[in-house]
């Protein structure tokens, strides 16, 4: 009612302070000298007059502070009043604000960092409208079901297996029969492929939408057109929509971009619209750049089995749909299932229903969302890791602003004798907490705005632009300020109640360094126990992840990475097809190998420690099946130079040669891990290994067994592997070539280009790395972790340390006095030192074995992240509890110096 | 000792709009105009006038424009706005009836019950 009159006169007040005082005060002169006046009509005399009037208006202090407070500037005073002499504090103790300011920067800086990226991969939605009725379908299955497909399935905890892409011709079937969706979109994620623009080629991450991917979803475009339905029909004209970033780096922005035709894997096409900035499609954290309509599948990425639209059995389509308002999961599941059953039912005659899949309404708020499972557990992890810091940073600065608060004790006293509440002290003193939390967090937040974009870095590989892309936005700036003020409060929170509890008397009387309080000493004592014990958590965790990277890092890997440059080629399958890929293969191959700088060159379909693998069925030729048990192996096509060049040691027989080609008997190098599955007695040279994974089984003779060697990953043990000359192959998908450079790479690289370009002048080299390079990258997780907590792990000992000295310092100080008497009455220097050092021992074990309680309930849950080392590691516990008592005697040594050098005359006299 | 500084406040708070209604007046002069009224009946704390106008005019109910004094002298005069009217109204309203009230229960005789 009044409360725009009311901030309107509080506005007034505030924006013009000066005057509105000086008007107060003419006021109410005015009032006392109108009285004064009236009173000398009457025949008082002058003098006496004023005073009386002055008297009858009452304390003019008084009532000007009451009318203030009438205006609602009484609190903006004290406030102001708080904020200055808190500055004044901070000036007054530099060191204690640095320590302070620097520590919670450090611990918010942190929270904030790790904040954003946990907001990128877990919580940011896909962004158009009503993102949270979106669910992508999924569905569960016996894993006894055959299905073939495209896309990833995985087992469930039930022991089924769970997946994502459906047949184009399930999707179309549910498309059109269902009602608990608004609608449904089918779209796939593409990589790599070949985009030509003006001759020059660039290898492009895309993704297939259904025609009514945009319409459905209501996905914004900044210029052009979506891809429409129309778009998405056999003999419609092929278009696209590319991304804002595509837009930005190749056609600088510009409209003439629009009715521009680009060649996509060899077909032309057509870009008709531009993605806003915002939307990266529907893979959550997915940076493709071409959007495609599905029907351009059989041109632009022809399978060798013909059109995956028409492919009825084959599984690749991901669709994604948003529920109808007031649609429950429950009842679309019921409908979708039913839906889903009756679309499936003839491409699998003969199955009973209980064994067909089970349709899912899964999560879709994010679209596919991949990285969910692969980094939720990590961020978790770093989060618990960050708080810890920010917990350890609050336990510090409350340790030390008790022992400040002691010292000001009589301050206080004094304040609540001249009538201060004690809320109003109170609120001072979080006044003052408070402003140090705002000083560090706003330099948090500069800090963690700076190194957002570090920790997803860390994570990448070195040579791909980083996918996740943490953003600042006010939901990271309410974190930061949110977590500020519960920090601030935190830590001010004990020190607050602390001064309240003065006791007046004591406190006026006593000289502040005397207070009696063997309570504050304790509650400081806990503290840094507290402190001590969290810092050797996170000591302990840092240390099993240094140990984990320095096992992995020191690993045998079988093979020497040193100078290995790799690049891949993935020919559009538009121009080169079955033979003609491994043909194109070998020249390029030659073509490399007689390259100056090149000492050998080779090819794999799967480079070495890069997390892809290929594996099938394999098995001895003169073996049955074995019931219940597959016979397993991973299997590698690779160039006839490979083992040399990889310095794979070949132990019987031989490895491949140019000979072993399409005119010569079928071969294969076994390793030894494969030799002594498959062969465990006898010699497996000359012995014949035939395939089983279906189809017409094919023969090779073992010509050779080599050395054993790392395979897809440095964390999994040697797989039994089988090596196949790729000049066998029928057909090959991509190739990783394999060079061993001589010296200097750069210039390798560049006559490596110059070669492939003469051979096809529109094939582009995709991720151009060197092999030490890749296998850094695929450490890149424990990299992070050994890092940051590492870096965590300093700081709690820094504070620690601080900690440490400032409870001690205070405690010696405190006791000046009794150590005076001991000393009179014959305590040697000596005693004094080790006692002190004795009491900062007790402390600091205690922290150790609460800490290392802590420790062992938490590292159990980081365990799979570990490699060769147990969560309880007897060595990275005894380490991280040494340290911190080394830490904490070293802390406690100038204080126990201190004591021990108290001259007994002086601090007795001192009472 | 709240409870009846409440009571004063809120009275003082509907004296001074009743003596602003009557026409724009200073500090002094509403002072002055209660006294008048009252016939010096009541006795009111000079200095706490002023909180309690600055009150006031915080909350729109009067508000102040510099002028000059009956002598010369600049002062601050108060007038009541179309909102202090009505809070006027409302207040006397409330006044009335509480003091018919409390009057009725006061007189209450023990043959009435």
């Amino acid at each position: 009612m009044t409360l725009g009159a009311r901030l309107g006169s509080w506005m007034r007040a505030m924006r013009d302070r000066s005057r509105m005082e000086g008007e107060m005060e003419q006021e109410l002169r005015f009032h006392i000298e109108s009285c004064a006046r009236d009173l000398a009509k009457q025949g008082v005399p002058r003098e006496e007059a004023i005073r009386r009037a002055r008297i009858e208006f009452g304390g003019l202090e008084m009532h000007k502070e009451e009318c203030r407070a009438s205006l609602g500037l009484r609190i903006w005073d004290e406030f102001f009043g708080d904020l200055r002499y808190a500055l004044r504090m901070m000036k007054q103790s530099p060191g204690f604000t640095l320590v302070a300011v620097l520590s919670l920067a450090l611990g918010i800086g942190a929270n904030t960092a790790i904040f954003t990226l946990a907001k990128a991969v877990l919580l940011e939605t896909m962004a158009v409208p009503h993102p949270e009725r979106l669910r992508l379908l999924t569905y569960a299955v016996k894993p006894e079901f055959n299905i073939s497909g495209w896309g990833s399935w995985y087992r469930n905890d039930a022991g089924e297996m769970v997946g994502t892409p459906f047949s184009y011709r399930t999707f179309r079937e549910m498309q059109q029969h269902q009602q608990a969706m608004e609608d449904l979109v089918g779209f796939k994620d593409v990589y790599k492929l070949t985009a030509t623009i003006g001759g020059e080629a660039e290898a492009l991450d895309g993704e297939l939408v259904s025609g009514n991917f945009y319409s459905s979803l209501g996905a914004r475009l900044i210029a052009g057109r979506a891809i429409a339905p129309a778009d998405d029909m056999q003999a419609a004209p092929a278009v696209a929509v590319i991304s804002d970033a595509y837009w930005a780096r190749r056609f600088g922005r510009s409209t003439d971009a629009l009715g521009k035709t680009i060649g996509v894997n060899r077909v032309p096409v057509t870009i008709v619209g531009v993605n806003a900035p915002e939307f990266h499609g529907a893979k959550a954290n997915g940076t493709p750049e071409l959007f495609l309509p599905i029907s351009l599948q059989p041109q632009v990425i022809p399978d060798r089995q013909g059109s995956l639209l028409s492919r009825d059995n084959f599984w690749w389509v991901l669709m994604l749909g948003r529920l109808k308002p007031g649609v429950t999961d429950q009842v679309a599941q019921e409908a979708l299932n039913a839906s889903f059953r009756n679309a499936i039912r003839p491409a699998y005659p003969g199955k009973r229903d209980n064994d067909l899949p089970r349709l899912v309404v899964g999560a879709g708020r994010r679209g596919l969302d991949q990285m969910k499972g692969q980094y939720a557990k990590p961020i978790y992890v770093l989060m618990g890791a960050a708080g810890l810091v920010l917990l350890i940073a609050c336990a510090n600065l409350a340790n030390l602003l008790l022992a400040r608060a002691s010292v000001r004790q009589r301050e206080m006293s004094v304040r609540m004798a001249m009538g201060a509440g004690r809320l109003r002290v109170m609120r001072q003193v979080l006044t003052e907490s408070l402003l140090l939390a705002l000083l560090g967090g706003s330099a948090g937040l500069v800090l963690g705005i700076a190194g957002q974009n570090i920790i997803p870095d860390l994570f990448e590989a070195s040579w791909r632009t980083s996918s996740i892309r943490g953003e600042f936005d006010w939901m990271v700036f309410t974190y930061t300020l949110g977590i500020t003020l519960a920090t601030g409060l935190l830590f001010g929170a004990a020190p607050a109640w602390r001064s309240t509890k003065a006791d007046l008397n004591a406190g006026l009387k006593e000289t502040g360094r005397m207070t009696s309080g063997s309570g504050r000493a304790l509650l400081g004592k806990s503290l840094v126990v507290f402190q001590v014990a969290l810092s050797v958590m996170l000591l302990a965790g840092a240390g099993l992840f240094l140990r984990t990277l320095v096992n992995l890092k020191s690993t045998a890997l079988g093979f020497n990475p040193e100078r290995i440059l790799l690049f891949q080629l993935d020919p559009p399958r538009t121009r080169y097809a079955g033979k003609q890929r491994t043909a194109l293969f070998q020249q390029i191959e030659e073509r490399i190998s007689t390259l100056g700088g090149v000492e050998a060159a080779t090819a794999s379909a799967e480079p070495l420690v890069a997390d892809s693998m290929d594996n099938g069925c394999f098995r001895p030729a003169d073996r049955a099946p074995r019931a219940g048990r597959q016979d397993m192996a991973y299997a590698n096509s690779v160039g006839s130079r490979f083992f040399e060049t990889l310095g794979m040691p070949i132990l019987y027989g031989r490895g491949f040669t140019a000979h072993d080609n399409q005119t010569g008997p079928k071969v294969a190098v076994i390793n030894q891990r494969l030799a002594k599955d498959f062969f465990p007695k006898t010699n497996a040279l000359g012995k014949t290994i035939t395939t089983c994974s279906g189809g017409t089984p094919a023969s090779f003779e073992v010509v050779g067994v080599s050395a054993d060697a790392k395979y897809d990953s440095i964390r999994n043990d040697v797989p039994p592997t089988i090596f196949m000359p790729y000049l066998q192959d029928d057909d090959a998908g991509s190739m990783t070539f394999e060079i061993k450079t001589a010296a200097s790479t750069a210039s390798v690289a560049a006559e490596l280009r110059a070669a492939v370009r003469s051979v096809d002048k529109d094939l582009p080299l995709l991720e151009v790395r060197m092999q030490p390079q890749l296998i850094d990258a695929t450490l890149s997780q424990e990299r992070v972790f050994a890092t940051l907590t590492g870096g965590f792990g300093m700081l709690a000992l820094i504070l620690a340390g601080i900690g440490i000295y400032g409870i001690m310092a205070y405690t010696v100080s405190r006791r000046t006095n009794e150590i005076g008497i001991r000393m009179a009455l014959g305590a040697q220097a000596r005693g004094v030192l080790a006692m002190v050092l004795k009491e900062t021992s007790v402390l600091a074990l205690i922290g150790v074995a609460a800490g290392i309680g802590a420790a062992l309930g938490v590292t159990r849950l980081v365990a799979s992240m570990l490699y060769d080392v147990k969560p309880d590691d007897p060595l990275t516990f005894v380490s991280a509890a040494g340290l911190l008592v080394i830490i904490a005697l070293a802390s406690a040594l100038t204080p126990a110096r201190r004591a021990a050098g108290v001259d007994p005359m002086q601090a007795l006299r001192h009472e | 000792m709240a409870k009846q500084v409440d009571l004063i406040q809120g009275t003082l708070d509907l004296l001074i709009l009743k003596a602003v209604s009557l026409g724009p007046l200073h500090g002094y002069g509403i002072l002055l105009r209660i006294q008048q009224i009252s016939q010096d009946r009541l006795e009111i704390q000079q200095g706490s006038l002023y909180p309690a106008l600055y009150r006031l005019d915080h909350q729109g109910w009067i508000a102040s424009e510099w002028g000059e004094s009956e002598n010369n002298r600049k002062a601050k005069y108060y007038r009541l706005t179309a909102a202090g009217r009505k809070q006027l109204q409302a207040e006397t309203a409330k006044w009335n009836k509480m003091t018919e009230i409390i009057g009725g229960i006061l007189e209450t005789v023990p043959e009435e019950l």
